[in-house]
Protein backbone atom coordinates (compact mmCIF):
# COMPACT_ATOMS: atom_id res chain seq x y z
CA UNK A 1 0.00 0.00 0.00
CA UNK A 2 1.38 3.07 -1.01
CA UNK A 3 1.05 6.86 -0.41
CA UNK A 4 -0.38 7.23 -3.22
CA UNK A 5 -3.49 4.49 -2.97
CA UNK A 6 -6.59 5.08 -4.87
CA UNK A 7 -9.08 8.00 -3.52
CA UNK A 8 -11.89 5.20 -2.21
CA UNK A 9 -9.07 4.18 0.08
CA UNK A 10 -7.82 7.10 1.81
CA UNK A 11 -11.46 8.28 1.88
CA UNK A 12 -12.04 5.03 3.90
CA UNK A 13 -8.95 5.36 5.74
CA UNK A 14 -10.45 9.11 7.07
CA UNK A 15 -13.68 7.60 7.97
CA UNK A 16 -12.24 4.83 10.13
CA UNK A 17 -9.16 7.39 11.37
CA UNK A 18 -11.96 9.59 12.71
CA UNK A 19 -13.58 6.64 14.56
CA UNK A 20 -10.28 6.20 16.14
CA UNK A 21 -9.76 9.30 17.18
CA UNK A 22 -13.09 9.71 18.21
CA UNK A 23 -12.35 6.63 20.66
CA UNK A 24 -8.67 8.01 22.10
CA UNK A 25 -10.55 11.49 23.03
CA UNK A 26 -13.59 9.72 24.35
CA UNK A 27 -12.41 9.27 28.01
CA UNK A 28 -10.83 12.48 28.16
CA UNK A 29 -14.10 14.04 27.69
CA UNK A 30 -15.61 11.66 30.16
CA UNK A 31 -12.89 12.56 32.69
CA UNK A 32 -13.73 16.35 32.39
CA UNK A 33 -17.22 15.92 32.11
CA UNK A 34 -17.73 14.18 35.08
CA UNK A 35 -15.18 16.65 37.14
CA UNK A 36 -17.94 19.04 36.68
CA UNK A 37 -20.56 17.23 38.21
CA UNK A 38 -21.86 16.74 41.91
CA UNK A 39 -21.85 13.79 43.65
CA UNK A 40 -25.19 13.10 42.88
CA UNK A 41 -25.17 13.42 39.24
CA UNK A 42 -22.26 11.11 39.05
CA UNK A 43 -23.73 8.26 41.25
CA UNK A 44 -27.46 8.75 39.54
CA UNK A 45 -25.72 9.17 35.66
CA UNK A 46 -22.51 7.79 34.98
CA UNK A 47 -22.89 7.63 31.06
CA UNK A 48 -23.49 11.43 30.20
CA UNK A 49 -20.27 14.00 29.11
CA UNK A 50 -21.57 17.05 30.28
CA UNK A 51 -23.41 17.48 34.01
CA UNK A 52 -26.79 16.93 33.71
CA UNK A 53 -27.66 20.87 35.34
CA UNK A 54 -25.86 22.22 32.01
CA UNK A 55 -27.58 20.00 29.72
CA UNK A 56 -29.85 22.23 27.11
CA UNK A 57 -32.88 19.49 27.66
CA UNK A 58 -32.63 20.00 31.31
CA UNK A 59 -32.34 23.93 31.03
CA UNK A 60 -35.55 23.75 28.86
CA UNK A 61 -37.09 21.77 31.24
CA UNK A 62 -35.91 24.98 34.14
CA UNK A 63 -37.40 27.48 32.26
CA UNK A 64 -40.94 25.49 31.10
CA UNK A 65 -41.42 25.17 35.01
CA UNK A 66 -41.33 21.43 34.90
CA UNK A 67 -39.13 19.40 37.15
CA UNK A 68 -35.49 19.42 36.14
CA UNK A 69 -31.56 18.24 37.29
CA UNK A 70 -30.91 22.01 37.56
CA UNK A 71 -33.36 22.56 40.35
CA UNK A 72 -32.24 18.98 42.04
CA UNK A 73 -30.72 19.29 45.35
CA UNK A 74 -26.95 20.30 45.02
CA UNK A 75 -27.60 21.23 42.02
CA UNK A 76 -26.08 25.31 43.15
CA UNK A 77 -22.93 23.55 42.95
CA UNK A 78 -20.18 25.90 41.77
CA UNK A 79 -18.56 24.85 38.20
CA UNK A 80 -15.41 24.41 39.79
CA UNK A 81 -16.10 23.51 43.11
CA UNK A 82 -14.65 20.37 42.61
CA UNK A 83 -11.19 22.01 41.42
CA UNK A 84 -11.16 23.99 44.47
CA UNK A 85 -12.25 21.11 46.77
CA UNK A 86 -9.42 18.75 45.23
CA UNK A 87 -6.72 21.15 46.10
CA UNK A 88 -8.43 22.40 49.86
CA UNK A 89 -9.18 19.10 51.02
CA UNK A 90 -6.94 16.69 49.08
CA UNK A 91 -3.77 18.53 48.94
CA UNK A 92 -3.80 17.95 44.91
CA UNK A 93 -1.35 21.38 44.64
CA UNK A 94 1.37 19.74 47.35
CA UNK A 95 1.07 16.39 45.03
CA UNK A 96 1.50 18.64 41.74
CA UNK A 97 4.01 20.24 43.53
CA UNK A 98 6.23 17.14 44.30
CA UNK A 99 5.32 15.58 41.23
CA UNK A 100 7.05 18.58 39.51
CA UNK A 101 10.07 18.76 41.65
CA UNK A 102 10.46 15.20 41.47
CA UNK A 103 9.90 15.18 37.23
CA UNK A 104 12.52 18.64 36.87
CA UNK A 105 15.42 17.45 39.25
CA UNK A 106 15.24 13.75 38.02
CA UNK A 107 15.28 14.82 33.98
CA UNK A 108 17.68 18.08 34.60
CA UNK A 109 20.08 15.72 36.74
CA UNK A 110 19.77 12.10 34.56
CA UNK A 111 20.27 14.34 31.05
CA UNK A 112 23.22 15.91 32.90
CA UNK A 113 25.07 12.70 33.50
CA UNK A 114 23.63 11.20 30.33
CA UNK A 115 25.49 13.72 28.58
CA UNK A 116 28.43 13.28 30.16
CA UNK A 117 28.91 9.30 30.18
CA UNK A 118 27.42 9.20 26.26
CA UNK A 119 30.20 12.35 25.41
CA UNK A 120 33.30 10.07 26.80
CA UNK A 121 31.84 6.73 25.36
CA UNK A 122 31.48 8.45 21.93
CA UNK A 123 34.67 10.59 21.42
CA UNK A 124 37.28 9.55 23.82
CA UNK A 125 39.21 6.51 23.86
CA UNK A 126 40.01 4.75 27.31
CA UNK A 127 41.04 1.52 28.63
CA UNK A 128 37.29 -1.06 28.98
CA UNK A 129 35.32 1.15 27.06
CA UNK A 130 33.62 -1.17 25.33
CA UNK A 131 33.22 -3.44 28.51
CA UNK A 132 31.67 -0.61 30.41
CA UNK A 133 29.46 0.55 27.65
CA UNK A 134 28.33 -3.29 27.40
CA UNK A 135 27.41 -3.14 30.96
CA UNK A 136 25.11 -0.14 30.42
CA UNK A 137 23.28 -1.21 27.81
CA UNK A 138 22.90 -4.49 29.02
CA UNK A 139 21.19 -2.85 32.00
CA UNK A 140 18.41 -1.70 29.53
CA UNK A 141 16.58 -4.84 29.57
CA UNK A 142 16.11 -5.48 33.27
CA UNK A 143 12.65 -5.42 33.73
CA UNK A 144 11.91 -2.31 36.71
CA UNK A 145 9.74 -5.26 38.45
CA UNK A 146 12.89 -7.42 39.31
CA UNK A 147 14.67 -4.32 40.42
CA UNK A 148 11.55 -3.11 42.58
CA UNK A 149 12.80 -5.21 46.12
CA UNK A 150 16.48 -4.91 45.73
CA UNK A 151 16.14 -0.81 45.14
CA UNK A 152 14.22 -0.66 47.90
CA UNK A 153 16.49 -2.37 49.83
CA UNK A 154 19.23 -0.53 48.87
CA UNK A 155 17.70 2.53 49.88
CA UNK A 156 16.26 1.24 53.31
CA UNK A 157 19.93 0.52 54.11
CA UNK A 158 21.04 3.88 53.17
CA UNK A 159 18.55 5.55 55.37
CA UNK A 160 16.83 7.00 52.77
CA UNK A 161 13.44 4.90 52.58
CA UNK A 162 10.65 7.88 52.87
CA UNK A 163 12.48 10.64 51.61
CA UNK A 164 12.63 12.78 48.59
CA UNK A 165 16.03 11.29 47.95
CA UNK A 166 14.67 7.60 47.59
CA UNK A 167 12.67 8.48 44.93
CA UNK A 168 15.34 10.43 43.14
CA UNK A 169 18.46 8.69 43.48
CA UNK A 170 17.56 5.50 41.74
CA UNK A 171 16.22 7.51 39.00
CA UNK A 172 19.15 9.45 38.34
CA UNK A 173 20.32 6.51 36.41
CA UNK A 174 19.03 6.04 32.85
CA UNK A 175 21.28 3.74 30.24
CA UNK A 176 18.90 4.50 27.65
CA UNK A 177 19.95 7.97 27.04
CA UNK A 178 23.42 7.81 26.87
CA UNK A 179 22.57 5.22 24.16
CA UNK A 180 20.53 7.40 22.16
CA UNK A 181 22.80 10.96 22.66
CA UNK A 182 25.96 8.94 22.33
CA UNK A 183 24.46 7.79 19.03
CA UNK A 184 23.83 11.42 18.67
CA UNK A 185 26.97 12.39 19.25
CA UNK A 186 29.08 10.21 17.04
CA UNK A 187 26.77 11.66 13.76
CA UNK A 188 28.40 14.60 14.61
CA UNK A 189 31.30 15.84 12.18
CA UNK A 190 34.25 15.97 14.30
CA UNK A 191 35.67 18.70 12.04
CA UNK A 192 34.17 21.26 14.30
CA UNK A 193 35.20 19.75 17.15
CA UNK A 194 38.87 19.95 15.70
CA UNK A 195 37.87 24.06 15.18
CA UNK A 196 37.25 24.53 18.47
CA UNK A 197 40.51 22.39 19.62
CA UNK A 198 42.94 24.62 17.83
CA UNK A 199 40.82 27.48 19.35
CA UNK A 200 42.19 25.91 22.91
CA UNK A 201 39.37 24.71 24.13
CA UNK A 202 39.59 21.46 26.47
CA UNK A 203 36.98 18.18 26.30
CA UNK A 204 34.58 20.30 28.82
CA UNK A 205 34.43 23.33 26.63
CA UNK A 206 34.19 21.26 23.49
CA UNK A 207 31.07 19.16 24.69
CA UNK A 208 29.23 22.65 26.32
CA UNK A 209 30.19 25.54 23.15
CA UNK A 210 30.21 22.48 19.75
CA UNK A 211 29.04 19.31 20.89
CA UNK A 212 25.61 20.46 22.85
CA UNK A 213 24.15 23.53 20.76
CA UNK A 214 24.40 20.81 17.95
CA UNK A 215 22.53 18.58 19.68
CA UNK A 216 19.39 20.80 20.72
CA UNK A 217 16.82 18.81 19.34
CA UNK A 218 18.15 15.29 20.73
CA UNK A 219 18.30 17.31 24.03
CA UNK A 220 14.90 18.34 23.80
CA UNK A 221 13.29 15.02 22.92
CA UNK A 222 15.05 13.07 25.31
CA UNK A 223 14.46 15.49 28.06
CA UNK A 224 10.84 15.63 27.38
CA UNK A 225 10.53 11.98 27.34
CA UNK A 226 12.57 11.55 30.48
CA UNK A 227 10.41 14.18 31.96
CA UNK A 228 7.30 12.40 30.90
CA UNK A 229 8.56 9.22 32.39
CA UNK A 230 9.46 11.15 35.92
CA UNK A 231 6.18 12.90 35.53
CA UNK A 232 4.14 9.57 35.30
CA UNK A 233 6.15 6.90 37.27
CA UNK A 234 3.93 5.31 39.90
CA UNK A 235 5.12 2.37 41.29
CA UNK A 236 8.70 3.34 42.38
CA UNK A 237 7.15 5.65 44.54
CA UNK A 238 4.40 4.06 45.74
CA UNK A 239 6.75 1.57 47.44
CA UNK A 240 9.86 4.14 48.74
CA UNK A 241 7.10 6.57 50.36
CA UNK A 242 4.57 6.37 52.81
CA UNK A 243 4.37 10.02 54.10
CA UNK A 244 2.35 11.33 52.33
CA UNK A 245 3.53 14.69 51.89
CA UNK A 246 6.24 13.39 49.52
CA UNK A 247 3.55 11.60 47.00
CA UNK A 248 3.66 12.90 43.79
CA UNK A 249 0.32 12.66 41.94
CA UNK A 250 0.27 9.42 40.62
CA UNK A 251 0.55 8.10 44.03
CA UNK A 252 -2.17 10.71 45.69
CA UNK A 253 -4.63 9.72 42.94
CA UNK A 254 -4.22 5.95 43.83
CA UNK A 255 -5.00 7.18 47.77
CA UNK A 256 -8.28 9.48 46.83
CA UNK A 257 -9.43 6.04 44.82
CA UNK A 258 -8.65 3.46 47.76
CA UNK A 259 -10.85 5.85 50.69
CA UNK A 260 -13.79 4.42 51.71
CA UNK A 261 -16.26 6.72 50.76
CA UNK A 262 -14.40 7.84 47.58
CA UNK A 263 -15.40 11.02 46.23
CA UNK A 264 -15.27 10.72 42.62
CA UNK A 265 -16.14 14.11 40.76
CA UNK A 266 -13.24 15.44 43.11
CA UNK A 267 -10.89 12.74 41.89
CA UNK A 268 -11.56 13.21 38.02
CA UNK A 269 -11.01 17.16 39.18
CA UNK A 270 -7.65 16.02 40.62
CA UNK A 271 -6.94 13.78 37.72
CA UNK A 272 -7.47 16.52 35.21
CA UNK A 273 -5.01 18.87 36.83
CA UNK A 274 -2.63 15.60 36.70
CA UNK A 275 -2.74 15.29 33.19
CA UNK A 276 -3.18 18.76 32.05
CA UNK A 277 0.32 20.43 32.31
CA UNK A 278 1.69 16.98 30.39
CA UNK A 279 -0.47 17.47 27.93
CA UNK A 280 0.30 21.28 27.24
CA UNK A 281 3.74 20.45 26.93
CA UNK A 282 3.38 17.56 24.48
CA UNK A 283 0.93 20.34 22.66
CA UNK A 284 3.83 22.29 22.71
CA UNK A 285 6.55 20.34 21.61
CA UNK A 286 5.04 17.72 19.87
CA UNK A 287 7.24 18.40 16.64
CA UNK A 288 10.31 16.99 18.64
CA UNK A 289 8.19 14.30 20.19
CA UNK A 290 6.74 12.71 17.28
CA UNK A 291 9.40 12.50 15.10
CA UNK A 292 11.65 11.84 18.63
CA UNK A 293 10.03 8.87 18.70
CA UNK A 294 10.07 7.75 14.89
CA UNK A 295 14.13 7.53 15.37
CA UNK A 296 14.41 6.07 18.96
CA UNK A 297 11.39 4.34 19.74
CA UNK A 298 11.50 6.40 23.14
CA UNK A 299 9.20 5.02 26.04
CA UNK A 300 7.60 7.10 28.52
CA UNK B 1 41.69 6.36 38.24
CA UNK B 2 44.68 6.15 41.03
CA UNK B 3 47.02 5.11 38.26
CA UNK B 4 46.15 8.05 36.37
CA UNK B 5 47.37 10.57 39.13
CA UNK B 6 50.59 10.26 38.39
CA UNK B 7 49.80 10.85 33.90
CA UNK B 8 47.65 13.80 35.38
CA UNK B 9 49.77 16.81 33.74
CA UNK B 10 50.52 14.98 30.60
CA UNK B 11 47.61 15.80 28.33
CA UNK B 12 47.32 12.81 25.88
CA UNK B 13 47.18 13.48 22.21
CA UNK B 14 45.08 10.61 21.04
CA UNK B 15 44.72 9.93 16.96
CA UNK B 16 41.77 11.68 17.17
CA UNK B 17 43.83 14.62 18.74
CA UNK B 18 41.98 15.64 21.52
CA UNK B 19 43.65 17.16 24.63
CA UNK B 20 42.67 15.41 27.46
CA UNK B 21 44.53 13.74 30.90
CA UNK B 22 44.02 9.51 31.07
CA UNK B 23 41.35 9.35 33.79
CA UNK B 24 38.74 12.00 32.26
CA UNK B 25 37.01 9.93 30.30
CA UNK B 26 36.35 7.63 33.44
CA UNK B 27 35.41 11.05 35.47
CA UNK B 28 32.68 11.51 32.75
CA UNK B 29 31.33 7.82 32.84
CA UNK B 30 31.27 7.87 36.65
CA UNK B 31 27.94 9.09 37.69
CA UNK B 32 25.90 7.38 35.32
CA UNK B 33 28.04 4.28 35.84
CA UNK B 34 27.82 4.09 39.31
CA UNK B 35 24.42 4.28 39.55
CA UNK B 36 23.45 1.84 36.67
CA UNK B 37 26.03 -0.81 38.75
CA UNK B 38 24.33 -0.02 42.32
CA UNK B 39 20.72 -0.27 41.19
CA UNK B 40 20.51 -2.43 38.33
CA UNK B 41 23.83 -5.02 38.21
CA UNK B 42 24.12 -5.04 42.58
CA UNK B 43 20.99 -4.77 42.82
CA UNK B 44 20.28 -7.73 40.68
CA UNK B 45 22.48 -9.66 42.59
CA UNK B 46 20.91 -8.37 45.90
CA UNK B 47 17.96 -9.93 44.38
CA UNK B 48 19.02 -13.29 43.92
CA UNK B 49 20.67 -13.74 47.20
CA UNK B 50 17.17 -12.62 49.14
CA UNK B 51 15.47 -14.88 47.18
CA UNK B 52 17.47 -17.81 48.27
CA UNK B 53 16.53 -16.43 52.21
CA UNK B 54 13.31 -16.43 54.05
CA UNK B 55 13.93 -12.40 54.68
CA UNK B 56 11.72 -9.92 56.83
CA UNK B 57 12.84 -6.30 55.87
CA UNK B 58 10.57 -5.14 59.00
CA UNK B 59 12.34 -7.00 61.28
CA UNK B 60 15.75 -7.45 59.70
CA UNK B 61 15.75 -11.31 59.98
CA UNK B 62 17.36 -13.11 57.44
CA UNK B 63 17.66 -17.28 57.32
CA UNK B 64 19.37 -19.05 54.12
CA UNK B 65 16.91 -21.29 53.38
CA UNK B 66 18.38 -22.18 49.39
CA UNK B 67 15.90 -22.94 47.07
CA UNK B 68 12.65 -23.38 49.32
CA UNK B 69 11.20 -19.53 47.91
CA UNK B 70 11.44 -21.23 44.28
CA UNK B 71 9.60 -24.29 45.24
CA UNK B 72 7.26 -22.88 47.07
CA UNK B 73 6.40 -20.38 44.11
CA UNK B 74 6.44 -23.21 41.84
CA UNK B 75 5.23 -26.40 43.58
CA UNK B 76 3.35 -25.07 46.90
CA UNK B 77 -0.51 -26.23 47.02
CA UNK B 78 -1.58 -22.32 48.26
CA UNK B 79 1.01 -20.28 45.61
CA UNK B 80 -0.91 -18.54 43.49
CA UNK B 81 2.33 -18.03 40.98
CA UNK B 82 1.59 -20.47 39.01
CA UNK B 83 -1.99 -18.95 38.01
CA UNK B 84 -0.52 -15.24 38.10
CA UNK B 85 2.12 -16.73 35.18
CA UNK B 86 -0.87 -18.29 33.37
CA UNK B 87 -2.93 -15.17 33.07
CA UNK B 88 0.36 -12.41 32.39
CA UNK B 89 1.18 -14.66 29.67
CA UNK B 90 -2.65 -14.54 28.32
CA UNK B 91 -1.95 -10.71 28.71
CA UNK B 92 0.78 -10.61 26.96
CA UNK B 93 -0.50 -12.98 24.12
CA UNK B 94 -3.87 -10.87 24.22
CA UNK B 95 -1.61 -7.52 23.49
CA UNK B 96 0.43 -8.58 21.24
CA UNK B 97 -2.41 -10.12 19.16
CA UNK B 98 -4.22 -6.78 19.33
CA UNK B 99 -1.05 -4.15 18.96
CA UNK B 100 -0.43 -6.35 15.54
CA UNK B 101 -4.00 -6.06 14.97
CA UNK B 102 -4.61 -3.03 15.64
CA UNK B 103 -1.85 -0.30 15.65
CA UNK B 104 -0.21 -1.69 12.26
CA UNK B 105 -3.55 -1.40 10.08
CA UNK B 106 -4.24 2.31 12.07
CA UNK B 107 -0.09 2.82 10.76
CA UNK B 108 -1.01 1.40 7.03
CA UNK B 109 -4.85 3.93 6.88
CA UNK B 110 -3.24 6.98 8.35
CA UNK B 111 0.04 6.73 6.02
CA UNK B 112 -2.70 7.25 3.25
CA UNK B 113 -4.12 10.44 4.83
CA UNK B 114 -1.80 13.24 3.90
CA UNK B 115 -3.75 16.35 5.05
CA UNK B 116 -4.62 15.96 8.72
CA UNK B 117 -2.06 13.32 9.34
CA UNK B 118 -0.26 15.17 12.06
CA UNK B 119 -3.62 15.89 13.58
CA UNK B 120 -4.64 12.09 14.09
CA UNK B 121 -0.85 11.41 15.34
CA UNK B 122 -0.99 13.66 17.74
CA UNK B 123 -5.00 12.69 18.79
CA UNK B 124 -3.48 9.20 19.06
CA UNK B 125 -0.71 9.64 20.86
CA UNK B 126 -2.21 11.72 23.86
CA UNK B 127 -3.18 8.34 25.86
CA UNK B 128 0.75 7.86 25.94
CA UNK B 129 1.45 11.01 27.62
CA UNK B 130 -0.92 10.51 30.10
CA UNK B 131 0.05 8.98 34.13
CA UNK B 132 -1.16 5.24 33.98
CA UNK B 133 -3.13 5.87 36.77
CA UNK B 134 -5.38 8.57 35.45
CA UNK B 135 -6.25 6.17 32.33
CA UNK B 136 -6.36 3.16 35.08
CA UNK B 137 -9.11 5.72 37.54
CA UNK B 138 -11.25 7.14 34.19
CA UNK B 139 -11.53 3.13 32.34
CA UNK B 140 -12.49 1.96 36.04
CA UNK B 141 -15.81 3.75 35.22
CA UNK B 142 -16.05 3.38 31.82
CA UNK B 143 -15.94 -0.30 32.02
CA UNK B 144 -18.34 0.09 34.45
CA UNK B 145 -20.70 2.08 31.89
CA UNK B 146 -19.89 -0.45 29.46
CA UNK B 147 -21.72 -3.76 31.16
CA UNK B 148 -19.20 -4.21 34.32
CA UNK B 149 -16.48 -6.03 32.65
CA UNK B 150 -14.54 -5.72 35.93
CA UNK B 151 -17.15 -7.58 37.90
CA UNK B 152 -17.04 -10.88 36.00
CA UNK B 153 -14.02 -13.32 35.77
CA UNK B 154 -14.29 -14.46 31.99
CA UNK B 155 -13.93 -10.45 30.65
CA UNK B 156 -12.21 -8.60 33.51
CA UNK B 157 -8.29 -9.74 32.10
CA UNK B 158 -9.61 -8.44 28.50
CA UNK B 159 -10.66 -5.06 30.20
CA UNK B 160 -7.33 -4.79 30.75
CA UNK B 161 -5.99 -5.97 27.67
CA UNK B 162 -8.70 -3.28 26.10
CA UNK B 163 -7.23 -0.52 28.56
CA UNK B 164 -3.41 -1.15 27.27
CA UNK B 165 -4.07 -0.86 23.82
CA UNK B 166 -6.01 1.96 24.06
CA UNK B 167 -2.92 3.43 25.69
CA UNK B 168 -0.53 2.09 23.63
CA UNK B 169 -2.14 2.44 20.24
CA UNK B 170 -0.74 5.58 18.99
CA UNK B 171 2.53 5.23 20.45
CA UNK B 172 2.89 1.60 18.48
CA UNK B 173 1.01 3.21 15.21
CA UNK B 174 3.77 6.23 15.32
CA UNK B 175 6.94 3.82 15.25
CA UNK B 176 5.32 1.62 12.13
CA UNK B 177 4.72 4.73 10.80
CA UNK B 178 8.15 5.52 10.72
CA UNK B 179 8.93 1.82 9.85
CA UNK B 180 6.60 2.49 6.78
CA UNK B 181 8.48 5.91 5.82
CA UNK B 182 11.69 4.06 5.59
CA UNK B 183 10.54 1.33 2.78
CA UNK B 184 11.69 3.22 -0.52
CA UNK B 185 8.95 4.23 -2.74
CA UNK B 186 10.37 2.99 -5.86
CA UNK B 187 9.92 -0.72 -4.96
CA UNK B 188 6.06 0.22 -4.81
CA UNK B 189 6.70 1.64 -8.32
CA UNK B 190 8.07 -1.54 -9.75
CA UNK B 191 5.35 -3.27 -7.78
CA UNK B 192 3.35 -1.47 -9.96
CA UNK B 193 4.41 -1.68 -13.19
CA UNK B 194 4.56 -5.69 -13.00
CA UNK B 195 0.32 -5.35 -12.16
CA UNK B 196 0.91 -5.88 -8.31
CA UNK B 197 -2.46 -4.75 -6.50
CA UNK B 198 -2.47 -3.40 -2.99
CA UNK B 199 -2.70 -6.38 -1.12
CA UNK B 200 0.51 -8.04 -2.98
CA UNK B 201 2.29 -5.21 -2.18
CA UNK B 202 1.69 -5.16 1.42
CA UNK B 203 2.38 -9.01 1.51
CA UNK B 204 5.42 -9.02 -0.79
CA UNK B 205 6.58 -5.22 -0.34
CA UNK B 206 5.58 -3.51 3.24
CA UNK B 207 5.30 -6.44 5.59
CA UNK B 208 9.03 -8.21 4.83
CA UNK B 209 10.33 -4.60 4.90
CA UNK B 210 8.62 -3.93 8.11
CA UNK B 211 9.78 -7.03 10.06
CA UNK B 212 12.62 -4.70 12.16
CA UNK B 213 10.04 -2.80 13.17
CA UNK B 214 7.84 -5.84 13.91
CA UNK B 215 10.56 -7.27 15.93
CA UNK B 216 11.03 -4.04 17.88
CA UNK B 217 7.49 -3.19 18.53
CA UNK B 218 6.69 -7.29 19.91
CA UNK B 219 9.49 -7.01 21.99
CA UNK B 220 8.99 -4.31 23.57
CA UNK B 221 5.51 -5.11 24.34
CA UNK B 222 5.79 -8.55 25.72
CA UNK B 223 8.89 -6.60 28.01
CA UNK B 224 6.06 -4.23 28.98
CA UNK B 225 2.92 -6.53 29.17
CA UNK B 226 4.52 -8.93 31.43
CA UNK B 227 5.22 -6.23 33.71
CA UNK B 228 1.38 -4.92 33.85
CA UNK B 229 0.43 -3.49 37.41
CA UNK B 230 -0.56 -0.12 37.39
CA UNK B 231 -4.02 -0.84 35.90
CA UNK B 232 -4.69 -4.67 38.09
CA UNK B 233 -3.65 -2.20 41.31
CA UNK B 234 -6.30 0.61 40.45
CA UNK B 235 -8.89 -1.09 38.79
CA UNK B 236 -9.36 -4.55 39.34
CA UNK B 237 -6.82 -5.85 42.71
CA UNK B 238 -5.81 -8.93 41.14
CA UNK B 239 -9.70 -9.97 41.16
CA UNK B 240 -12.71 -11.05 40.59
CA UNK B 241 -11.91 -14.31 41.95
CA UNK B 242 -8.30 -14.08 41.08
CA UNK B 243 -8.75 -13.87 37.43
CA UNK B 244 -6.66 -10.50 36.81
CA UNK B 245 -3.39 -11.67 39.03
CA UNK B 246 -0.71 -10.83 37.49
CA UNK B 247 2.77 -11.66 38.60
CA UNK B 248 3.66 -7.97 38.78
CA UNK B 249 0.93 -7.53 41.00
CA UNK B 250 1.54 -10.86 43.43
CA UNK B 251 5.12 -9.77 44.03
CA UNK B 252 4.03 -6.15 45.05
CA UNK B 253 1.54 -7.60 47.40
CA UNK B 254 4.17 -10.18 48.67
CA UNK B 255 6.89 -7.96 49.28
CA UNK B 256 5.46 -4.29 50.14
CA UNK B 257 2.02 -5.95 51.91
CA UNK B 258 2.67 -9.29 53.62
CA UNK B 259 5.75 -8.84 56.32
CA UNK B 260 8.25 -10.89 55.77
CA UNK B 261 7.80 -12.42 52.22
CA UNK B 262 10.91 -10.43 50.50
CA UNK B 263 12.61 -13.34 50.00
CA UNK B 264 9.71 -15.25 48.15
CA UNK B 265 8.47 -12.07 46.40
CA UNK B 266 12.51 -11.84 44.95
CA UNK B 267 11.99 -15.42 44.12
CA UNK B 268 8.94 -14.57 42.14
CA UNK B 269 11.02 -11.56 40.30
CA UNK B 270 13.62 -13.39 39.22
CA UNK B 271 11.08 -16.18 37.88
CA UNK B 272 9.25 -13.48 36.33
CA UNK B 273 12.45 -12.23 34.85
CA UNK B 274 13.48 -15.78 33.44
CA UNK B 275 10.11 -16.08 31.92
CA UNK B 276 10.19 -12.53 30.35
CA UNK B 277 13.70 -13.77 29.05
CA UNK B 278 13.08 -17.08 27.60
CA UNK B 279 9.85 -15.73 25.81
CA UNK B 280 12.07 -12.55 23.98
CA UNK B 281 15.14 -15.10 23.05
CA UNK B 282 11.91 -17.58 21.33
CA UNK B 283 10.88 -14.44 19.56
CA UNK B 284 13.86 -13.44 18.41
CA UNK B 285 14.99 -16.68 17.07
CA UNK B 286 11.86 -17.20 15.41
CA UNK B 287 11.96 -13.54 13.77
CA UNK B 288 15.43 -14.02 12.93
CA UNK B 289 15.19 -17.56 11.40
CA UNK B 290 12.95 -15.50 8.84
CA UNK B 291 15.48 -14.18 6.33
CA UNK B 292 13.68 -12.67 3.27
CA UNK B 293 14.85 -9.70 1.40
CA UNK B 294 18.27 -9.56 2.82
Amino acid sequence: MTRSGSSWLRGLSWVIMTVGALVMVYPYLYMVGASFKTRREFSEDKRSLVPPRYQIQERLKHIRGETSAVDAPGADWPLFKNYVDAVRYGKVDRFLGNSALYACVITLVQMFFNVLAAYAFARMDFKGKDVLFGILLSTMMLPPAVLLIPRFLVLSRMGLVDTTWGVFIPSFSGPFGIFLLRQFFLNIPEDLEHAARIDGCASWGILWNVVLPLSKSALITLGLFTFMGAWNMFEWPLVVLSNQDYYPLTVGLSFFQSETRADWPRIFAATVMGSAPLIVLFLAAQRHLVGGISLSGMKT
Amino acid sequence: MAGGQRRNKVLRKNGRSFLYAAWTPYLYIAPALALTVLFSLVSMAISLYVSFHHYDAFAGKSELIGLDNYRRALFSQDSYFPLALKNTTLYVFLSVAGVLTLSLPLALLCNQIRKGQSLFRTLYFLPSITPGVVVALVFFHLFGVWGQLLDHRSTALVALVILGLWSGAGYNMVLFLAGLNEIPGHYYDAAKVDGANEVQQFRHITFPLLRNTLVFVTVMTVIGAYQVFTSVYIMSQGGPERSTEVVAYTIFINAFAVAGQMGYASALAWLLFLAVLVFVIVQMKVFRSRKLYD
